[in-house]
């Protein structure tokens, strides 16, 4: 019999239960959106890093330190046989150097990476320094990133001068050509590279066989003369970021259940606070107490499970939809997070539920506790519409 | 034959109001006996609601006890009040407190729902009873579509049908016409001779007077006359 009331209530509620009931099912809508786009950011993100950068781990000349520029000439190895033998969509071999930039007269201090023009391991815009077949006497051809383009003013066809030390300490210097400025994604490997060809720099810099980093997809075990760094240690700093982030995800998170909070808990005190007379009608007819608790949190339950109901069946077209059209962030492209381009959101299924499990019991106990406090109280104040205020 | 039904012994009821406290009834000694049809009488705060609602269980004294026949009120848990209330009161109100999602229909047969009764045994009974009230062709409207009068002859049906000892009817007239509320009157008279209820009023409508056998007059929290 409860649940024949309660549903009975809740039906023929109309209008109230269906704005209840809608406010919640965007409420979660809202919620889960906004998990989901975080994390497809943070997904997006990573997965730009490992592919333009890290891959599955770098082998790394003993103490080499992308930190310390003024010490990468002393740490550079020949690509060791095991390393070597390694398919080209398994491995990218990578030689860094420093060097001077000398773009409109001014001296920029930049990165100089050599990347073997074979690997398909790191996905990296360097196709025309791949097709270019000029001889490397008359011009290097290089490729930088846009966001370096934009900072040193240079366009595709530029012709300007870059100095390096080759492997005995001379300095050098010759003119480059900008055969093209690709869109990176990853800042780490835009802001202040300028990227050769690998043979080109080795030829320059008088190393041949050499590398600073081998980047694997896959991690092959110990290399006698390497040290492997894995994606974690490599990606230290942005897994801290995400970290971080993850905490201010959370914040976040939590931000939006107390909004959905005191959503859920305003239309349903409104509610409970506007059938006090109803609730004390009850009481004055001879229902037990603990019976109306059962009914209107039953009630709550009901409008749970319609909110729940009616936020997939409105929330999934548009979260499938949103899968396909995404978030667009180039307004990002000046930012140092290594994303820039459109956003897809990532639905985590857990965390979903999650939320929808913590909706629920919020519905139910905002339907719970008004109702509870008024039973407990004098009928006399339930038919004034007194128990609650 | 002991036809004693409620009987008050140094009831006093008192408020808090804020810092003060106010009294709403001080030391009544009451009797009510089985089919009477009475009412209280008395200004706005004599304590007419108040009295009804001790009775109705709905409100505990500060101090002196209430009986409904040998059972002594204060001494009733809470579910027990309930069952009190769902056996042996029925309650009619000033502004009728019907269920608003409900129809005539299923606000009449909501306290026989109450006290455990099936809905196929008691559909007759309901429609008897919206029948005795006039309201048969209203059956199947909500509260919203009826008018006032109507309203409170479904809250005397709802009051009547679980054929109670004793019905408590708050000002059931305050918010009727003349015209409806001679009917209502009438309409509570005969029902009352007919169930054998004791039917006790708080009123300040003169009306009523006319068709009630006692009449218990209430100023400032004191019985000052019982007639």
């Amino acid at each position: 019999m409860n649940w024949d009331i309660a549903k009975k209530n809740f039906f023929r509620q109309g209008l109230r239960a269906s704005l209840n009931v809608f406010v919640t099912a965007f409420s979660i809508i809202a919620l889960i959106f906004m998990l989901s786009l975080l994390n497809g950011f943070q997904a997006q993100a990573t997965r730009n890093v490992v592919n333009t950068d890290v891959g599955g781990g770098h082998y790394i000349a003993p103490g080499f330190d992308i930190l310390s520029p003024t010490e990468w000439e002393d740490h550079t190895v020949k690509i060791p046989k095991s390393l070597l033998q390694l398919d080209d969509k398994d491995k990218a071999e990578v030689l860094v150097q420093q060097g001077q930039l000398y773009p409109n007269r001014r001296l920029y201090p930049v990165q100089i990476r050599g990347i073997s023009m074979n690997q398909s391991l790191l996905k990296l815009p360097l196709d025309n320094l791949f097709n270019f077949q000029k001889q490397i006497d008359d011009l290097i051809p290089a490729v930088i990133g846009g966001k370096m383009a934009k900072k040193t003013h240079l366009n595709k066809g530029d012709i300007l001068t870059l100095k390096w030390r080759d492997k005995s300490g001379a300095v050098d210097a010759k003119d480059i050509l900008i055969v093209d400025v690709g869109d990176m994604l990853n800042p780490r490997v835009d802001d202040g590279v300028v990227w050769l060809r690998l043979d080109h720099l080795r030829s320059l810099t008088d190393r041949a066989e050499e590398v600073s980093w081998v980047a694997v997809r896959n991690y092959v075990g110990p290399i006698l003369g390497f040290d492997y760094q894995s994606v974690e240690l490599l990606m230290a700093d942005l897994l801290s970021l995400w970290r971080q982030d993850r905490i201010n995800s959370k914040i976040l998170w939590a931000i939006l259940m107390v909004l959905v909070c005191i959503s859920v808990f305003n239309t349903q005190i409104l509610n409970i606070f506007k059938r006090q007379k109803e609730i004390g009608t009850l009481m004055a007819l001879g229902m037990e107490p603990k019976r109306i608790v059962r009914i209107f949190t039953l009630e709550g339950a009901l409008a749970a499970f319609w909110a729940l109901f009616v936020a997939i069946l409105l929330g999934l077209p548009f979260f499938i939809w949103f899968h396909g059209v995404g978030f667009d962030v180039s307004h990002l492209s000046e930012s140092t997070l290594p994303i820039r381009e459109t956003i897809y959101p990532d639905y985590q299924p857990l965390e979903i539920i999650y939320s929808l499990v913590i909706v629920f019991v919020l519905i139910v106990t905002a339907a719970w506790l008004p109702v509870k406090k008024i039973t407990n109280m004098n009928p006399t104040m339930a038919l004034r519409g007194r128990a609650i205020k | 034959m002991n036809n004693k039904l409620i009987s008050f012994h140094e009831v006093s009821k008192i408020f808090k109001v804020g810092e003060e406290n106010f009294t709403a009834l001080r030391d009544i000694n009451l009797e009510i006996k089985t089919g009477s049809f009475m009412s209280f009488v008395g200004p706005s705060g004599s304590g007419k609601t108040t009295l009804l609602n001790l009775i109705g269980g709905l409100d505990v004294p500060t101090s002196g006890d209430i009986f409904f026949k040998d059972i002594k009120l204060s001494s009733l848990s809470r579910n027990k009040m309930a069952k009190y209330r769902r056996e042996n009161i029925g309650f009619i109100f000033q502004t009728y407190n019907l269920l608003p999602v409900y129809s005539v229909y299923e606000n009449i047969l909501l306290p026989l729902l109450l006290n455990g009764l099936k809905e196929n045994t008691v559909r007759e009974r309901v429609i008897d009873m919206v029948s005795k009230v006039g309201l048969l062709d209203q059956i199947k409207k909500k509260p919203s579509q009826l008018s006032g009068g109507q309203c409170q002859r479904v809250a005397i049906a709802r009051a009547l049908v679980k054929d109670p000892l004793l019905i408590l009817a708050d000002e059931p007239t305050a918010n009727l016409d003349s015209k409806n509320s001679l009917q209502i009157l009438e309409l509570m008279q005969k029902l009352n001779q007919q169930y054998k209820a004791a039917v006790v009023f708080s009123t300040h409508d003169e009306k009523v007077t006319r068709y009630i056998d006692r009449e218990i007059g209430l100023e400032d929290g004191k019985i000052i006359f019982d007639k």
